[in-house]
């Protein structure tokens, strides 16, 4: 059974998202503050982190910038919802993905089971595709490691996904609906900004090719292209 | 005009006069009494110099007669000089030519007693009988070139400096009174300015240190009012915080709840449990979108602003607001969209399009288009958005980016919504400075939307 941990100040919500989580097949833990919520999550007992932004001792992204500095343990942050800076900070501190808060329960256990399910595929099946050699980016699905021009780079797991897709199509347009069905696991909905700000967030940890060309280009309200030279 | 300009104008108006006006009367008050006396001297003169060419003829004869009054002609100033005998001829001297010198000489001739003639334009003219020994009688003439009184400003190089130094004086004066009175108040201005601008802890009275007039007290006055609007727009700062942490936990924990209670219940219940949802969700969406319009109003401070082309922003928009409508059976349409290079938060902007764009989707029937064009007039990217759902009626049009305002009959809560749409594009439009109106056009509601463009080098 996949241990989740809930770092959120909010003890009654823990509570019935711990009854709504166990029925779906979790065993979830809850931590109320940020600071044991860190000590917790570093302590490898879990498979992955639930966080708020709002949290008592140490809020949200201080845990996740932290927490990163040590682990790649799947995060999804809980925003308040409207708030578009919490996305992108959380988003470009390394969050996996994010939920705006108050959220659909049936849509966390969704993702949850995305994020595990993507995990669980590099964890246990080193054959299931090769690594790539493309345009100075070595990326090998096995050992999730992704190098550009020889420097590592350090990709959450969307990032990592992201980036894979668009390599395994190079040089052809991958469309915005496919990479949300299966990076995000969720179909593309109608004003979703989130594909945009990872691939953004991508982009930055990618930079420019040598001679100042992008690498992934937008192909407006179409999907994205990783162009070749 | 400004206010300074104004005030100097005026007052060295007011000034000049015065001095003038001051001048005038001085010098009327003053020449009376010395014409007065210049006449008398005159006559008195005359008076003497007649009794005393009436001796000298007597002792002296004709002879002594005129070296006396050659004498007499070598003087300052300078004068003309004539005998005159009762016949008219000029037995002495100059001639005699003027009219109102014969006139003269002719009573004097007459009355035996000195007359004098002041009223003439170019000489003083004055007549004093002479007797001689032999019975005969001559008239002693003097014509004086006519002495103007000296001029207190013109004429001389000390009357213009006068006349400068005092214009100066009054320059100055009135410059540095109109400096007192005006920069306190543009000091008012400059800080009325700030706080409109959102600065919040800007205050007056350091500027204008301590002034006890009307217009320190207008800045005490002032500062106290900003203190309490600073106070009021912070509070409500923080209830908007508040507001949405302490209104969607409880909200959070229902939707989770409502997901147990569903996991639980029979197909009976079910429709009852889809029915809390869908209003759960949607006070979740009112109380956002309360939230976002209460950001905008007490001033956008966390926008950031970039170089970015509206017509992209406009397009995707439009893309997504087609993808729904063609779930209800309607279109969206973009009909033109020139490239509209703006400088703005795209997320405001994006929101503004959005939310009128959605709210055309929702009232145009089905099987209608809502259609978009964008083009670039004069500096300013104008955005169209327009249905066909009916309009609204003419009197309600200014009203429809009220918060929650509701036209009549025609536009029912039940077609969905906050109420909230317009009110937020409105605000985000003018975040930009820019301007949105509605207007009935062609069997529907037109929304306008103008922002200024992006001139080049613009950051």
């Amino acid at each position: 059974m996949d241990k989740i941990l809930i770092i959120d100040d909010d003890e009654e919500l823990c509570e019935l998202v711990s009854e709504y989580l166990t029925v779906e097949g979790f065993d979830i833990s809850c931590v109320n503050d940020g600071a044991s919520g860190l000590e917790s999550a570093l302590s490898g007992d879990y498979d992955m982190v639930i966080l708020d932004v709002m949290l008592p001792k140490m809020n949200g992204f201080d845990v996740l910038r932290n927490l990163r500095e040590q682990s790649k343990l799947p995060v999804i942050m809980l925003t308040a919802r409207g708030d578009d800076m919490e996305r992108i900070v959380g988003l470009e501190i390394g969050a996996d993905d994010y939920l705006p808060k108050p959220f659909n329960p049936r849509e966390l256990a969704a993702r949850l089971r995305a994020i595990l399910r993507r995990t669980a595929v590099e964890d246990g099946d080193p054959e299931a595709s090769e690594k790539l050699d493309i345009d100075g980016i070595q990326i090998s699905p096995a050992s999730r490691i992704a190098t550009c021009d020889g420097r590592e780079l350090n990709l959450t797991s969307v990032e990592f996904e992201l980036l894979l897709e668009l390599l395994k199509e190079a040089g052809k347009i991958v469309k915005k609906e496919d990479l949300s069905e299966n990076v995000l696991e969720r179909k593309l909905s109608p004003y979703d900004r989130s594909l945009d700000m990872h691939i953004s967030n991508l982009r930055k940890k990618l930079g420019e090719r040598v001679d100042g060309t992008e690498r992934i280009k937008t192909i407006r309200s179409v999907g994205y292209i990783y162009t070749l030279v | 005009m400004k206010l300074f300009l104004k005030i100097f104008l005026w007052f060295l108006a007011a000034v000049s006069l015065m001095v003038f006006v001051l001048m005038f009367v001085t010098r009327t008050f003053q020449t009376e009494p010395m014409v007065n006396r210049f006449e008398r001297s005159t006559r008195n003169q005359l008076t003497i110099y007649g009794g005393t060419a009436s001796q000298i003829v007597k002792a002296e004869g004709e002879d002594g007669l005129k070296t006396f009054l050659t004498r007499l002609k070598d003087l300052e100033p300078p004068r003309q000089v004539s005998l005159v005998s009762n016949d008219g001829k000029v037995f002495f001297g100059d001639p005699v030519d003027a009219p109102e010198v014969g006139e003269l000489t002719t009573r004097t001739m007459a009355s035996g007693q000195v007359e004098t003639d002041f009223n003439s334009e170019e000489r003083t003219v004055g007549a004093s009988p002479v007797n001689f020994p032999d019975g005969r009688r001559m008239v002693l003439v003097f014509q004086w070139e006519r002495q103007a009184p000296p001029s207190l400003f013109w004429g001389s190089n000390t009357a213009l400096i006068r006349l400068g130094g005092i214009l100066l004086v009054a320059v100055v004066l009135c410059y540095l009174l109109a400096m007192y009175l005006t920069s306190p108040i543009r000091k008012l201005r400059g800080v009325t300015n700030e706080l409109a601008d959102g600065n919040l802890e800007t205050r007056v009275s350091p500027r204008l240190g301590r002034r006890r007039d009307e217009i320190g007290d207008l800045a005490r006055d002032f500062d106290v009012m900003a203190g309490r609007i600073e106070g009021l727009i912070k509070s409500q700062q923080r209830l908007n915080r508040d507001i949405s942490h302490e209104l969607r936990s409880p909200l959070a924990r229902l939707n989770v709840a409502l997901e147990i209670a569903k996991q639980k219940s029979n197909p009976d219940t079910m429709p009852i449990f889809q029915r809390i949802e869908g209003e759960s969700d949607r006070l979740n969406e009112m109380i956002s979108r309360l939230l976002t319009l209460s950001k905008l109003e007490t001033g956008a401070d966390d926008v950031d602003r970039v170089r970015l082309d509206f017509a992209e922003l406009v397009r995707d928009v439009a893309a997504d607001a087609d993808f729904e409508a063609q779930a209800k059976g309607k279109h969206v349409e973009v009909s033109s969209a020139d490239s509209c290079p703006v400088i703005g938060s795209e997320n405001l902007l994006r929101s503004a399009v959005e939310n009128v764009l959605r709210n055309a989707v929702r009232y145009t029937p089905e099987r209608t288009v809502v259609d978009v064009s964008l083009t670039k007039e004069n500096g300013h990217a104008i955005l169209k958005i327009s249905d066909h759902g009916g309009g609204v009626p003419e009197d309600e049009l200014p009203n429809l980016f009220r918060p929650f305002y509701r036209v009549g009959e025609a536009r029912e809560r039940k077609t969905g919504g906050t109420g909230l749409g317009l009110a937020i594009a409105e605000r985000a439009v003018k975040a930009h400075k820019g301007t949105i109106t509605a207007r009935n056009y062609n069997g529907g509601l037109q929304v306008e939307i103008g922002i200024n463009t992006a001139k080049k080098g613009d950051a």
